[in-house]
C-alpha cells in the first residue's frame, strides 16, 4: 500500500528534475530532491512490510529484487545530490528509479510471497544487499558518465556554457565521482560473489555451480576489473572511461533482466 | 516642507578618468569629507558620498534640491581644489524620482561600465556605512539606500545580468572552472608575453594554483614576469619537457606557424596519463594547431572562441538589463509612494504631540477645582478629556491618511493641519523604524 505513494513521489521528482534541466533554472532541484527523499521513505515502508511478510529482506522474486535495487539507487543518488551538490544526476536517477519501481509494481504479485527454506539465512541479506548495492553504484556511475559526455561534448565543440551551466560540476569532478562509484561498486560486487560462494558451500556443499547468474556475474566482474585496470595503468579517464562505463552498465542491466527472466536458476526463483 | 532626494555626480560616461580621479576621494577620507560637506552646505539635510574608479556622486536629501545641488557643486570644487568650470559640463544632477531611479540603477549595476559587474553593490554598501558613521544619514537616505540594496538583490535573483563572462580573460577562467574542479593542484604555463595572456595567468594565479611556469623568447622578460607573478621562468629553447606537468597552457608567442601540434602532444599525453589539459591560444597567428582539440581530454580555445563567448554573454546581459530596468521602475514606484507617505510621519507625530500638550495644559489649569473632586470623579474627568482628544486626533489623522495616494494633496493637507494646530517640528525620527530588509547578505558583497 506504500508502493503507490512512493511511485507518485518518484515520478513527480523525475518530472521536476527533468524540467529543471530543460528550463535551465535551478530552483526546482531542492524540491525535486525533497520529493525523491519522501518517495524513498514510502518505498522503505513498502519494503519493510514485505520484508516482515517474508521473514527476511524482500528479494524472493525478480520484482522484489528490482524494487530493492531501485530503492538503493534512490538512496545513493539522493546522497550524491545532497552531499556532492550534484543536482544534475537527479534527472537520470529519478526517472530510472521511477521506471524500475513501476516495472516492479506491474509484475509484483499482491499475494503473500514466502521465501523457500534454503534461502532463509543470515547470508541472504548480506549477499543480496552487497550485490544490489554494487549494481546501484554501477547504474549511478553510468548516469554520471552520461552527464560527463554531454558536458565534454559541449566544451569540445565550444558551444560552451550558457547561463544554465554556471555552477554545474566540472569535468574533473564528474570523472572522479565516476571513478569512486566504479571502485566501490567493484568492491561490493566482489564481496557479493565471495559471500554467495561461502553461502552456497554451506547450503549445497559447493562454492560454484556455473549457473547463469554466476557466470554472468563473473563476466561482469572481469569487465569492471578491466575498466578499473585501464584507468590505473594506461590512464583511460575522461571520455573513454565514461563511454565504457555506460556500455558496461547496459551489459549489467541486460544480464540482470535477462538472467532473472529468461534463465532462472537458483537466483531466478527456482531453488533446486 | 517636502524633503526630496538629489544626486550630483560624474561617472565614466560623463567624464574621462583624468577628471574623475581629480574629484575622487580616498576611502579613508570620506567620513571627514561628509562632515565638511554638511558644514558648508546648509541646504543639505542628509548626504552620502560614493567614490569609485567609475563615479563620484553625492547622494543627498534637501528641501530645496536645486539649491542643495549648487552648494554641493561648490563644495566639491573647493574641497577637491578643482575649478568648477573644469567639471561643470560633466556633472549630472537628478532630483526626486529621477535621483531615486539613478541610485537604484547604480546599485543594480545597470549604470556600470561593464553592466552586471558585482563590485558596485559592495561599494554602495560601503558608502552607506561611511555616511552612517559621519551621522549624515537620516530617515530618507536610510530608506533609499536599503531600497537600492534590495532592488540590486531582486535584479541579481530575477535576471541573469551577472552571468557569463564579460572579458576574454574571465571567459578563460570560467572555462578552466568547467574543466577542473580545483586549480589548487594545477600547473599553469604561460608562453610568450601578450598582455591578455598575462592577465589570464594573473587571474588564474589569484584563484590559487600549484605552480606557474613562464617561458618567453627573451629570458629576461620571462624572469621579470616570473618575479612579478610569483612563478618560475623556463628557458624557451627547452620548455617542452615541462609540458607533461602542465594543466593549463596559455600561448601568446609571436610566431607565423603553430608552435605545438598533435605529433608532439600524443606521446606527452600518454606520459601524463591523459589528465585533462586546457589550452588557451591567445596568439595571432595562432600558437596551437587546431587539431589538438580532437585529442583525448584536451580542450583548445583560441582567441576567437573566447571572444565569441564574451560577445554572447554581453548580448545576454543587455537583454537581461531590460528586465532589470523594469524591476527598477517597479521598485521606484513603491519607494516614491513611501516617500509621499513619509511626509505624514513627522506631521502625525507633531499633531499628536500638540493635541496631547493642549490636554495636559488644560488639566494643569483645572488642577485647583479638580482637587476637590472624589478620586472616582477625577478619573472620570480625565477619561473624558482623553476620549475627546483621541476622537479629534483620529478624525484628523485618518483624514490625512485617506488621501495617501495623491502625494501633493496629502502633503499640503498635512501642512495645513499642522499649522492650524500650531504644531512645531521637533520629532526626531527613529532610524530603526525603517525596515532593514535584505541587509547584510554576504552572497552579494
Amino acid at each position: 500500500m506504500w508502493l503507490l505513494p512512493a511511485l507518485v513521489c518518484y515520478a513527480l521528482s523525475a518530472a521536476l528534475f527533468v524540467f529543471e534541466r530543460l528550463s535551465g533554472r535551478s530552483r526546482a532541484s531542492g524540491y525535486a530532491a525533497a520529493i525523491l527523499g519522501a518517495g524513498a521513505v514510502f518505498h522503505a515502508l513498502d519494503l519493510t512490510s514485505r520484508g516482515l511478510q517474508a521473514g527476511n529482506i524482500p528479494v524472493a522474486n525478480f520484482a522484489q529484487a528490482l524494487s530493492f535495487l531501485a530503492w538503493l539507487t534512490a538512496l545513493a543518488g539522493l546522497l550524491m545530490i545532497v552531499r556532492l551538490r550534484l543536482a544534475v544526476i537527479g534527472a537520470f536517477v529519478a526517472p530510472a528509479v521511477t521506471v524500475a519501481l513501476g516495472a516492479a509494481a506491474l509484475t509484483t504479485s499482491s499475494g503473500r510471497v514466502v521465501l523457500p527454506d534454503p534461502l532463509r539465512s543470515v547470508w541472504l541479506p548480506i549477499h543480496v544487499t552487497l550485490a544490489i548495492l554494487g549494481y546501484a553504484m554501477f547504474v549511478l556511475a553510468a548516469s554520471v558518465s552520461i552527464v560527463y559526455l554531454a558536458y565534454e561534448s559541449r566544451l569540445k565543440s565550444k558551444r560552451a556554457l550558457g547561463p544554465a551551466s554556471e555552477g554545474a560540476p566540472s569535468l574533473e569532478k564528474l570523472d572522479r565521482i565516476n571513478y569512486h562509484l566504479l571502485g566501490w561498486g567493484f568492491v561490493m560486487l566482489s564481496l557479493a560473489i565471495v559471500s554467495g560462494a561461502i553461502w552456497a558451500d554451506a547450503t549445497w556443499g559447493h562454492f560454484w555451480s556455473w549457473e547463469p547468474k554466476e557466470s554472468w556475474s563473473l563476466v561482469i566482474w572481469i569487465l569492471y576489473a578491466g575498466l578499473l585496470e585501464s584507468r590505473l595503468t594506461v590512464g583511460w579517464r575522461g571520455r573513454r572511461a565514461a563511454a565504457l562505463t555506460i556500455v558496461l552498465a547496459s551489459v549489467l542491466v541486460g544480464s540482470f533482466v535477462g538472467v532473472n527472466l529468461i534463465f532462472p536458476g537458483k537466483h531466478g526463483g527456482s531453488f533446486g | 516642507m517636502d524633503q526630496s532626494l538629489f544626486i550630483v555626480g560624474i561617472n565614466h560616461r560623463s567624464a574621462p578618468v583624468a577628471l574623475r580621479e581629480r574629484l575622487a576621494y580616498p576611502e579613508d577620507e570620506i567620513v571627514a569629507a561628509l562632515d565638511r560637506l554638511r558644514e558648508s552646505c546648509p541646504a543639505v539635510a542628509e548626504a552620502a558620498l560614493i567614490s569609485t574608479c567609475n563615479r563620484v556622486e553625492v547622494v543627498g536629501v534637501a528641501a530645496d534640491a536645486a539649491r542643495a545641488a549648487g552648494e554641493t557643486l561648490n563644495f566639491l570644487a573647493a574641497d577637491r581644489k578643482v575649478e568648477r568650470s573644469a567639471f561643470a559640463d560633466a556633472i549630472y544632477n537628478f532630483a526626486g524620482r529621477d535621483a531615486a531611479r539613478h541610485l537604484f540603477r547604480v546599485g543594480a549595476s545597470l549604470d556600470s561600465m561593464v553592466v552586471g559587474e558585482p563590485q558596485i553593490l559592495g561599494q554602495l554598501k560601503l558608502s552607506y556605512a561611511q555616511a552612517s558613521q559621519a551621522r549624515s544619514v537620516g530617515l530618507i537616505l536610510h530608506r533609499a539606500f536599503h531600497k537600492a540594496f534590495s532592488v540590486a538583490k531582486r535584479v541579481r535573483r530575477g535576471t541573469l545580468i551577472g552571468h557569463g563572462s564579460a572579458s576574454v580573460s574571465s571567459a578563460a577562467v570560467a572555462l578552466a572552472g568547467q574543466i577542473f574542479d580545483t586549480l589548487k593542484d594545477k600547473t599553469v604555463m604561460l608562453m610568450g608575453a601578450g598582455k591578455m595572456a598575462e592577465l589570464t595567468a594573473r587571474q588564474l594565479g589569484a584563484l590559487g594554483i600549484e605552480s606557474l611556469l613562464i617561458t618567453s623568447r627573451t629570458l629576461d622578460r620571462a624572469v621579470a614576469l616570473a618575479r612579478d607573478l610569483g612563478g618560475t621562468a623556463v628557458p624557451y629553447d627547452n620548455y617542452k619537457p615541462y609540458l607533461k606537468m602542465v594543466d593549463v597552457l596559455i600561448g601568446s608567442v609571436a610566431s607565423t606557424r603553430p608552435i605545438l601540434g598533435p605529433e608532439e602532444f600524443e606521446p606527452m599525453l600518454r606520459e601524463r596519463r591523459y589528465r585533462p589539459m586546457f589550452l588557451i591560444d591567445m596568439g595571432v597567428p595562432r600558437n596551437f594547431d587546431e587539431r589538438l582539440n580532437t585529442l583525448q581530454n584536451v580542450y583548445l580555445y583560441d582567441i576567437d572562441d573566447l571572444g565569441a563567448m564574451v560577445q554572447r554573454s554581453l548580448g545576454d546581459r543587455e537583454r537581461e538589463a531590460e528586465k532589470a530596468e523594469q524591476i527598477v521602475e517597479l521598485e521606484l514606484e513603491s519607494f516614491v509612494k513611501w516617500l509621499a507617505g513619509l511626509d505624514l510621519t513627522p506631521t502625525i507625530k507633531d499633531i499628536r504631540y500638540s493635541v496631547e500638550r493642549l490636554r495636559d495644559e488644560e488639566l494643569v489649569r483645572a488642577r485647583g477645582w479638580m482637587a476637590q473632586l472624589e478620586p472616582a470623579e477625577r478619573e472620570r474627568v480625565e477619561l473624558l478629556t482623553r476620549g475627546l482628544t483621541n476622537k479629534l486626533l483620529h478624525r484628523i489623522l485618518s483624514g490625512l491618511k485617506q488621501r495617501d495616494d495623491q502625494a501633493l494633496d496629502s502633503a499640503f493637507a498635512a501642512e495645513v493641519a499642522r499649522r492650524l494646530l500650531g504644531a512645531e517640528f521637533d520629532a526626531q525620527d527613529d532610524l530603526e523604524d525603517a525596515d532593514d530588509e535584505d541587509d547584510n547578505d554576504p552572497s552579494l558583497e
